[in-house]
């Protein structure tokens, strides 16, 4: 700069008339102001606009695109409430893994040390694989004393989640708010003591009389029918056998054989089908109930 | 003289310099950088352009034309309610009537694609209130041709493209469409009358003859049980054969003809998607 | 087709729900086809190779171009009764696959079975897949009644 400026002034004594020093002069400044407009030009893809742009698309919801954004950052810079969203990111879009692995890499020597064990168990619970939760919930680098209270209830929600040894009542209801206590405890004899129908009793009892393991079931129509049906083939078959026209009377009584070990069988599927029903709306309303209060997370960790 | 020539050179020389740098301002460097994304079919990352360019343009310049871009990129994405949202965007930042009705064209043609025409036919009643030139009207009627076509119905769409020109290739087309289509009232009503008859009209002839068959031996079946005075054979034989195959006949022959409907409007639907060149939704 | 554009059109309605899911996974462009779907369930073929099954394969064969594709549309679930031996036989072979069938036609013979709930299949049937008869309750698919499968 101190260079230009001294040709400048070499240049402007050699000029002599004062419309060539203007022109020089005119020159000059004129560079000068390309090369500031130049330095000073908007750069979308700076580190910092990188990260203020990833933060408008995480607050949209566009995690994948707010994750490369992030990603990019991060390549030039260090904060930890850039790796905690672009951890985050991953795990909103289901991408479990790779959340727990980045939430694990801000465990130490960082802000967000609390809040990055909690997410990281969250990433952990939401990848299904409600065994190795419980375990990893239960080691003391996991867990964080500032959400202890969060962590045991998710801890103990997963129980309502799929076929472990439900823990004991007083310890299960304990973690919850009072005023979803009551809703817990339902939930919880729900699952203790399931409304099932056994299928060997069905089909004991269709055994006894057709079709009365289908009414024990609760298809009262398809029972009735069931008798009805093994009932008049039997009718045909003796009615047959009576007036001895023999191959008839086989034919029937196949048939009424078959209608009752049928009957049996159906019986059976017909209570395994009644116990998937019950299932279903158990896990359905559990899954509904607690996603609608988000497992009792924080909605936002910041 | 001389030198003062030279001056206003230099002035004018000095001047120029300054500006290129000036004029293609970064914002529009970005724009032509996502346009380059979109015309090289790499959507996704065209739209992560389009809005980092939106959320870094504090004066809405390119509010309109972003979003548009938005929502062609999903719209070429085949995702069209995203599509749809985006060209609403676009609507709404419209800042020439010529921009609005953009906006609403592209609505339409997404409609278009996504078969929901009704909501396709609702846009196009509004701009035919608004818009009166003739260019306009024309274009309206070419995207209600359109929009008939993807409901299935060419002759309604034929009637549209006639408004734009009588001889126009796409009326043609409807109108051959049109001419190849079966009834499916006349299919069924014959074979009512002559069992199989209506599989035979649809070009199933096997189907036809077979049902032909079935008919009449279950018809005589029951006729000579009833004149034989065999009461309740008559009667099984009539429900559980005859009506059967009757009721089975008159099905097949709609079901054929609305089969083979669907074959004729396919066949020039792929012709419109793949060799057709003029402009599609 | 108005039953078809309703689907769709529910259909449509269910993927809206959340806005932003549509760039969760990153996507490339795409056409959609212009052509009309068409919905055809096609008879199925038995699968085993056995003699006995050999037989039946025959009687099927038989059975569905001389009859079943003649006498109409009988029966109300999806798949129908015919269908539902067939894909019961591939599944867990002649005997246990008979004793489904019979358990079946005699629900089919059932006046009341609207009443039972089953959930409605694409073609406007009831939905009764043999998956859920097979007595292994891992791969019974529950759906609640009168909802809509594919």
């Amino acid at each position: 700069m101190f260079i230009e400026l001294k040709v400048v002034v070499r240049l402007l004594s050699y000029a002599k008339k004062l419309t060539w020093k203007f022109l020089f002069l005119y020159f000059f400044v004129n560079s000068f102001l390309i090369a500031q407009t130049a330095s000073n030009d908007f750069n979308f893809f700076s580190p910092l606009h990188r990260l203020s742009f990833g933060n408008h698309l995480y607050f949209e919801r566009d995690y994948l695109r707010a994750l490369n954004e992030f990603r990019e950052y991060l390549k030039y810079e260090n904060q930890d409430t850039a790796r905690f969203r672009f951890a985050e990111c991953f795990l909103r879009i289901g991408r479990y893994q790779e959340a727990a692995d980045n939430f694990k890499g801000l465990f130490y020597n960082s802000t967000l040390q609390n809040e990055s064990r909690l997410a990281y168990l969250e990433a952990q619970f939401q990848s299904g694989d409600l065994n190795s939760f419980r375990s990893i919930a239960r080691q003391d680098i996991y867990t964080s004393a500032k959400y202890s209270r969060e962590i045991e209830r998710l801890y103990y929600i997963t129980h309502l989640m799929d076929n472990s040894t439900l823990p004991d009542t007083n310890i299960f209801f304990s973690v919850f708010p009072d005023s979803n206590k009551s809703n817990v405890r339902n939930f919880y004899q729900r699952k203790k003591h399931p409304e099932y129908k056994n299928p060997v009793t069905a089909a004991v009892l269709s055994g006894i009389l057709p079709g009365l393991g289908k009414i024990y079931v609760g298809e009262i129509s398809d029972g009735l029918t069931s008798l009805i049906a093994t009932g008049v083939l039997t009718l045909l078959a003796f009615d047959n056998f009576k007036q001895s026209h023999n191959f008839r009377g086989w034919l029937f009584t196949g048939l009424a054989a078959i209608s009752y070990t049928g009957n049996i069988y159906g019986s059976a599927a017909a209570a395994q089908i009644y116990n998937a029903g019950i299932k279903y709306n158990f896990d359905n309303d559990v899954k509904i109930y607690f996603e609608k209060r988000n497992y009792f997370l924080p909605e936002k960790y910041f | 003289m001389k030198n003062r020539q030279l001056k206003y050179l230099l002035i004018i020389l000095l001047l120029s310099l300054s500006y290129p740098v000036k004029a293609q301002s970064q914002h529009s460097i970005q724009l032509d950088y996502a346009n380059t994304l979109f015309s090289t079919r790499q959507y996704f990352d065209a739209i992560t352009e389009y809005k980092r360019l939106l959320f870094y343009d504090s004066s809405n310049a390119f509010s309109y034309t972003a979003n548009f871009q938005i929502g062609k990129c999903y719209k070429a994405g085949a995702k069209f309610d995203d599509a749809i949202k985006y060209f609403s965007l676009a609507e709404l930042n419209a800042n020439s009537d010529e921009e609005i009705y953009s906006s609403k064209i592209e609505i339409v043609r997404s409609n278009i694609l996504r078969k929901t025409t009704s909501r396709a036919l609702q846009i196009l009643d509004e701009l035919e209130k608004k818009y009166s030139d003739k260019e306009k009207i024309d274009s309206l009627n070419y995207w209600r041709g359109w929009t008939y076509i993807f409901t299935d119905d060419w002759k309604k769409a034929s009637e549209h493209f006639a408004k734009i020109n009588y001889y126009n290739e796409l009326k043609i087309l409807c109108d051959r469409v049109e001419k190849e289509k079966v009834s499916v009232t006349f299919a069924t009503v014959i074979s009512y009358i002559l069992p199989g008859a209506g599989q035979i009209y649809t070009g199933n002839i096997f189907s036809g003859f077979l049902s032909l068959g079935w008919n009449v031996l279950s018809g005589y079946l029951t006729l000579n049980a009833f004149n034989a005075d065999r009461v309740f054979d008559g009667m099984a034989i009539l429900t559980l054969l005859w009506q059967r195959f009757y009721r089975g006949n008159v099905q097949n022959a709609e079901r054929f003809a609305l089969e083979k409907n669907i074959d004729v409007a396919n066949k020039t639907l792929n012709y419109l998607q793949k060799e057709y060149r003029g402009t599609k939704p | 087709m108005r039953n078809q554009s309703q689907i769709f059109f529910l259909f449509t309605i269910l993927s809206v729900s959340s806005p932003a899911q549509t760039d969760w996974v990153k996507w490339e462009g795409k056409q959609t086809s212009y052509e009309i779907q068409k919905n055809i369930f096609s008879f199925p073929k038995v699968h085993n190779e056995s003699f006995g099954l050999k037989i039946i394969s025959f009687f099927r064969d038989t059975y569905s171009t001389l009859i079943s594709d003649l006498d109409g549309d009988n029966c109300p679930f999806f798949p129908s009764c015919s269908h539902f031996f067939i894909e019961s036989l591939n599944e867990v072979g002649i005997f246990k696959g008979s004793l489904m069938f019979s358990d079946r036609f005699i629900r089919d013979l059932n006046f009341f079975k609207a009443k039972n709930l089953y959930p409605k299949h694409i073609s406007g049937k009831y939905s009764d897949p043999v998956i859920n008869y097979t007595l292994n309750s891992e791969k019974i698919k529950h759906y609640p009644g009168g909802i809509l499968v594919y």
